[in-house]
């Protein structure tokens, strides 16, 4: 019987059975900080970190709870298998029993039954004999009489006249011979009986039966890969086996009606209680059962078990990723048409004078969705790359990312863009075209701008410090500024209370410069029209305030009490073009140090 | 040079303190008011030199504007001269509030009898800083400019006629000959200025002038806001941070 041990906390076959014994031991620990790491700003992710270590004890406990349902189950089968296949043996045993006690019982009766007849037919024998002796013995006892008689008569001449006869008649009777032997053998026959066949029923007994049905391990963790799955299993019981056969299929997620359309099931034939199943698909599941066969016939199937390959690695959607100095936010596409257990998010930093030298490669692992947000250092540059993770292992790492951290850096969410707006292939700069857009190209979906032609800009979600510039030629009249990100897509930016923006308005006589919020600004005049403005959002101070680059001039900055995250936001008033600079680290005057 | 301490008070963690003098370009006896903030104890410190509108004197800024706590958070010097000499018995010279005793303007005067006296312009550019320099933990390097109303106008004409001089500027002068380092202005003008709407204040001649040359001015009209120092002490801090900001770089 092959036995299962438990070590710590995990289910692990005995070495024989298995080569895929190194787990990767980080799948189990929470996020791991290289010392020098530690120290960050810790005010504003503090909360955030003691928050992720109550969420990672909890997720192992949570694993741990799993474990042991996952093992409770696999022993309930081993336990029903067990209980059924001796059940069957037992049977058997039963059902060949008492075909044996019946016909040794059927042979007894007819022993008897013989012995019956024979005893009748001997005792009737003698019996005869017995009555014959009587009749002999009784002509006799009347002979002697007679001759008595016939000594006593008196009468001589009667005496004479029959002694002769009766002398004859005596003389003639005792010739007789007497048979004395017996009428019949006293012993009985004894033939052997012939139980040749409560033999072979008997031996039949001892024939080794087909076996008994197999149990298949669950999955183990990362014995799988992309394409190929290892699968073990265990006989628990006494049979000989020759061989076994698995079997298995590819789960689809979507079972199509049509069932001549199901995948078709495949087989390997092996010796062992384990074989690796290669030419897979990747994150795919596969429903696998095995059967044992010997030279008496073939095993009922195991029960069914599923398994997954590991997944293929996902794709990181390298336009929806945005950073600033302290932190990154990652999003990437599953790869994966199955879903998996969760995401890997692997980061090193590079170092060295050329960032050619590679750090430390750090993990947070058990990542839930589609999306990270890392705590980085602010100046310096970092390879990212994402793995799938399900219970067949980790995928291959993705394609990697390279975020440098010396500044605040966004791509523009373009899906919330004006119709008449069209962006630049890098994806920076905007132009506001002349020609008119066909009425169907206004089909919008409920994120665009329909009035306003602006588009906003994809900000990391961190309260910190961000800073980008916008650079225009002097006759663009822009609007550029925040808005919350569920800013009134009809209506114009500064024109309501969930935008703040500066304005250019082109007048044939003049520049004309405002700084709009909820429809107001106040009355300024600037006499060097900026042509590349820095703007600086600093959340906890709530200011935005904005600088003319190249004279390094303060120009105005909005107090704002900010509720909740802003997007940058960019519109064109007239046709024209503007480009986003970010990615900037910000001058020592577009903040005020805090106290 | 004697120096003559008037009064001190403790303020905003520095010290607001009024001293007296004998001025040479003057003639008289003039006073000015310094706060030091507390950086003052152990380094230096750049100076903003603020100069005072028609009739007041080295007091009103120090009492009313409310310049001290700004000051003291940036680590700046506030130097507050009088506005004109005073006592010099020149003749005409108390006739009107525009004109003569806390009327200097700050220019130095070319007639007579003005000027031998009236050389407000040398005094702010020269004297002053020379007294400041030799008498206080002051960086000679780093100084800068403004002024409220006549102030204001002399701030501009003393940073336009000495460029490089002064790190930030901040006034209402016209602005047409200057050819010098950038300059960074920030002008604030209430709306409500009794004198704007009488137009004897011409904002709208400076900008056009400053655009035409490319002179960087940030110009804020404040509705509500009138001449006094209620309107001085509510920007006061809004200009010592755009001082700070060429001053402690």
């Amino acid at each position: 019987m092959d036995l299962y041990e438990i070590r710590g906390s995990r289910l692990d076959v005995i070495a024989e059975e298995t080569e895929y014994q190194e787990l990767n031991r980080d799948m189990a620990s929470p996020l791991k900080k290289s010392p020098g790491v530690k120290d960050r700003h810790d005010d504003m992710f503090g909360n955030g970190r003691i928050e992720s270590d109550i969420n990672s004890s909890r997720n192992q406990l949570q694993e741990k709870v799993a474990e042991m349902e996952n093992f409770a189950g696999h022993l309930e089968e081993i336990f029903l298998t067990v209980e059924e296949n001796f059940g069957r043996r037992e049977q058997h045993l039963e059902h060949h029993y008492t075909d044996v006690l019946q016909t040794i019982s059927q042979r007894y009766d007819e022993r008897a039954a013989r012995l019956e007849d024979e005893k009748k037919r001997k005792l009737e024998a003698l019996y005869t004999q017995l009555l014959a002796c009587g009749h002999a013995l009784d002509a006799s006892k009347e002979l002697i009489e007679e001759a008595k008689e016939v000594y006593r008569s008196q009468d001589k001449r009667v005496f004479l006249k029959t002694v002769v006869p009766t002398l004859k008649r005596i003389e003639e009777f005792a010739k007789e011979e007497m048979d004395l032997t017996l009428a019949t053998n006293l012993d009985f026959e004894t033939p052997l009986a012939d139980l040749s066949d409560v033999k072979s029923m008997m031996d039949s007994i001892n024939i080794v039966p087909a076996p008994s049905a197999p149990v298949i391990n669950p999955q183990m963790a990362n014995s799988a890969t992309q394409t190929s799955l290892r699968v073990c299993w265990s006989l628990f019981s006494d049979d000989t086996v020759e061989f076994y056969e698995l079997y298995y299929r590819l789960v689809l997620q979507n079972a199509p009606l049509d069932s001549t359309t199901a995948p078709q099931v495949r087989k390997a034939k092996v010796k062992e209680t384990h074989c690796t199943v290669k030419e897979l698909l990747p994150g795919a599941q596969y429903e696998l059962w095995v059967t044992a066969t010997n030279t008496t016939g073939i095993s009922p199937a195991s029960e069914k078990a599923l398994y997954m390959t590991v997944p293929s690695p996902p794709v990181i959607k390298q336009r929806q990723c945005c950073s600033c100095p302290e932190a990154a936010l990652i999003r990437w596409e599953s790869g994966n048409p199955d879903p998996v257990d969760s995401y890997t998010v692997e980061l090193t930093e590079l170092k060295g004078s050329d960032g050619n030298e590679k750090g430390v490669t750090e993990s947070v692992v058990a990542v839930p969705t589609c999306q990270c947000l890392i705590q980085l250092q602010a100046g310096h540059c970092y390879l990212i790359s994402v793995r799938a993770v399900n219970i067949g292992g980790p995928s291959d790492r993705s394609k990697e990312i390279c975020i440098s951290t010396s500044g605040t850096f966004f791509y523009l969410l373009e899906e919330t863009a004006h119709p008449c707006l069209s962006i630049s292939e890098d994806g920076f700069t905007i132009f506001y075209g002349d020609e008119e857009l066909p009425i169907s190209a206004m089909a919008l979906d409920d994120d665009n701008f329909t009035r306003c032609v602006a588009v906003l800009g994809d900000l990391i979600p961190v309260r910190a410090r961000h800073y980008w510039e916008v650079e225009v030629d002097d006759r663009t009249e822009f609007r550029i500024g925040v808005a919350y990100e569920d800013t009134e897509r009809n209506s114009y930016l500064g024109g309501n209370n969930t935008s703040w923006c500066m304005r250019h308005i082109l007048t044939t006589s003049r520049h004309k410069y405002e700084f709009l919020h909820s429809g107001q600004s106040p009355d300024l005049r600037i006499t060097v029209n900026p042509v590349r403005i820095g703007l600086a959002l600093d959340y906890d101070w709530g200011t935005l305030s904005f600088f003319n680059v190249d004279l390094e001039q303060h120009l105005h900055t909005f107090q704002c009490q900010f509720q909740r995250y802003v997007q940058p936001c960019f519109g064109l008033d007239s046709p024209g073009a503007l480009t986003i600079h970010n990615g900037i680290e910000a001058p020592k005057y577009a903040f005020i140090e805090h106290p | 040079m004697a120096l003559t301490q008037v009064s001190s008070n403790k303020c905003a963690g520095g010290f607001q303190k009024v001293f007296e003098h004998d001025s040479v370009e003057l003639k008289c006896k003039m006073k000015f008011a310094v706060f030091l903030p507390p950086k003052a104890e152990t380094h230096k410190c750049p100076v903003l030199y603020w100069i005072s509108g028609l009739t007041c004197t080295e007091q009103n800024f120090i009492t009313k504007a409310g310049s001290q706590l700004a000051a003291a958070d940036n680590g700046i010097m506030v130097v507050a001269p009088d506005t004109s000499p005073r006592g010099c018995g020149v003749e005409g010279e108390d006739d009107g509030w525009d004109l003569g005793t806390g009327a200097g303007f700050y220019v130095d005067a070319t007639q007579e009898p003005w000027k031998s006296n009236y050389r407000m312009y040398s005094y702010v550019t020269r004297e002053l800083p020379k007294l400041i320099n030799d008498n206080f933990p002051a960086d000679p390097e780093r100084m800068s400019i403004s002024g409220h109303s006549m102030g204001g106008h002399g701030a501009l004409i003393c940073a336009l006629k000495n460029p490089g001089k002064y790190k930030a500027y901040d006034a209402t002068v016209l602005a047409s000959g200057y050819a010098g380092p950038p300059l960074d202005i920030l002008l604030d003008q209430g709306r409500d200025d009794q004198f704007l709407s009488a137009s004897q204040l011409l904002p709208d001649n400076l900008i056009a002038v400053c655009s035409e040359k490319k002179i960087p001015v940030v110009f804020r009209l404040q509705p509500g806001y009138d001449h006094s120092y209620f309107f001085i002490y509510s920007f006061i801090n809004d200009h010592i941070k755009h001082h700070a900001k060429y001053l402690n770089a």
